[in-house]
């Protein structure tokens, strides 16, 4: 059983009676990997800028390691960092001039704050921009500027809002391997995104939030669980199949659905258990002398699930 | 400790801005350019005196002006966010601002008195008491102006939700309110430098008071 590190509840925020965040509660266990999804003004910076203490006039409770936002919110900073949607620096400010002061404002110590620097640059890749100015760089260096300003004082407790926007592949897939390793060195990680392949890929826990109310929060299986998504197996046959009806009547076998003859879905009786029913059915397609080419079960993606949550909560 | 480094990386970043380095050569230019196209001046007004109105009347305004849009430009393009999630002060940020552009907008200021002073040491064979008495009056008022313009600077920036907003304040409210120090000079009652002087630092503290307390109430 992880530690439990973020404890949100019933936050709650409204801008001019309009409610933004509306009881909002979640927990975060030490280590984890956060990811806050929801369609657009559906609150996901709001509960953002309520964790970090940019908007300190919500209701509810917001604990971090044991302390209060925003009463303890000194106490809080020293262990944050952070990077925003669209990061800002001012503009006379050179690569190095801007994380050197950061990093004083972060208390780091003079002896190792070079050092710091140059690590947080070679790991986002901009180690060659360190003495240029940032008005000059691209926009996605800008980010990783963001992104090294945010690790430069190793914190416990990283959040990004939309960190992989405007970021191309390679720099995406670079920052989501940098989010990993650092979550395995127990650094933990709230971030929030559009690119819900992204959130699959490295999330180990999804919050879902729409119109200011979270809908739901659990890892992806929790999530499939809860929404009682089929279980179903992608079939792929060497051979034209054109009776299906041999495979209907295996007993795990709920119903099927074909798409050529080559390739077949099998939806599983929903109390069953999928891997042991794969097992069976595979072993009983052998026995049916069908040339199988391929077997898995087809996992639906978050994309999906997302789409049935968000309109689930619209119609509701 | 954060007000220290915060003070440091402001005043690096106004005095290496283009707007610093004109105020600093700009200013005494001006005061020479005013001084020689003057027609009524005559060769009996030092130059110490036209310095010093143009100091008075200028560097505040322009400081109250770099301030309150700095501080407009910084809150809109959300340049705050990554120094209010460290821990620091959030009224650091201010003071650091003010403290910056005051010690800037001073040093341009005195280098056009000092300039003046040098100008009028040449044409007059020396600097009589009366002038040196008067130059000391002026940068006391002048100090105390750029205080209040200064402070008032940041209370505009915060509370200003554009550039064009801020700058009509600055014109209307800064630029006015900066002329009650030297009031003092007008009612004769005595004491006119501690007055002035009093005035500047109570107007400022005031002003800057406001200023951090609606900052620190501020959502980002």
């Amino acid at each position: 059983m992880k530690e439990s590190f973020i404890e949100l509840e019933d936050v709650s925020k409204t801008y001019s009676g309009f409610p933004a965040l509306q009881n909002v509660s979640f927990t975060i266990e030490k280590g984890d990997i956060f990811g806050y999804i929801g369609p657009n003004g559906a609150g996901k910076t709001t509960t953002i800028k309520s964790m970090i203490g940019l908007i300190t006039d919500f209701e509810g409770s917001i604990t971090i390691e044991g302390k209060q936002m925003p009463s303890q919110r000194d106490q809080i900073h020293k262990i944050l960092g952070y990077l925003p949607q669209k990061v800002s620096f001012q503009e006379w400010r050179t690569v190095d001039h801007a994380l050197r002061s950061f990093g004083r404002l972060s208390a780091i110590e003079e002896d190792i704050l070079e050092e710091r620097i140059e690590e947080a640059l070679r790991l986002v890749g901009i180690l060659d921009s360190r003495y240029r100015k940032i008005k000059n760089l691209s926009g996605g260096n800008i980010q990783k500027v963001g992104l090294a300003q945010a690790l430069l004082h190793k914190p416990k407790f990283l959040v990004f809002d939309e960190p992989l926007s405007g970021l191309d592949p390679a720099s995406r897939y670079q920052v989501k391997e940098i989010i990993k390793e650092l979550s395995r060195g127990e650094t933990t990680v709230l971030f929030s995104s559009h690119i819900l392949s992204d959130v699959q890929d490295i999330a180990t826990k999804i919050g879902i939030i729409n119109r200011g109310k979270l809908i739901d929060v659990g890892s992806l299986e929790d999530l499939k669980e809860r929404m009682k998504v089929p279980k179903v197996i992608k079939i792929e046959f060497y051979d034209l199949v054109e009776n299906t009806q041999d495979i209907a009547d295996i007993e795990e076998v709920d119903r099927v659905e074909g798409q050529d003859g080559f390739r077949l879905n099998l939806y599983i009786e929903e109390e069953r258990e999928l891997s042991q029913a794969s097992k069976e059915i595979l072993k009983k397609l052998v026995d049916m002398d069908h040339n199988v080419k391929n077997f898995g079960p087809l996992s639906p993606d978050l994309n999906e699930l997302y789409m049935k949550y968000v309109q689930e909560s619209d119609v509701a | 400790m954060s007000l220290s480094i915060l003070f440091k990386d402001e005043l690096q970043g106004f005095y290496k801005s283009k707007v610093m380095i004109v105020l600093w050569i700009g200013l005494p230019v001006l005061s020479i350019l005013f001084f020689l196209l003057s027609p009524d001046t005559g060769d009996e007004l030092p130059l110490t005196v036209m310095t010093s109105l143009i100091v008075s009347s200028l560097a505040g305004t322009l400081g109250a002006v770099m301030l309150a849009v700095s501080i407009i430009n910084e809150k809109g393009s959300k340049v705050y966010d990554l120094f209010l999630i460290r821990p620091i002060k959030r009224r650091n940020l201010l003071i650091s601002k003010f403290l910056a552009v005051y010690v800037c907008i001073a040093i341009a200021a005195t280098i056009s008195l000092l300039l003046g002073l040098g100008v009028d040491y040449y044409r007059f064979g020396g600097i009589p008491e009366s002038m040196l008495s008067s130059t000391i009056d002026s940068i006391i008022i002048s100090l105390a102006m750029m205080g209040i313009s200064a402070s008032a600077g940041v209370l505009i920036g915060v509370v200003s939700p554009s550039v064009l907003v801020g700058a009509v304040l600055v014109i209307y409210g800064a630029n006015q309110i900066s002329i009650l120090p030297a009031l003092t000079v007008l009612v004769d009652a005595g004491h006119e430098r501690i007055f002035s002087l009093g005035i500047g630092i109570l107007l400022t503290v005031i002003l800057l008071l406001i200023a951090t307390v609606l900052f620190n109430r501020k959502q980002f």
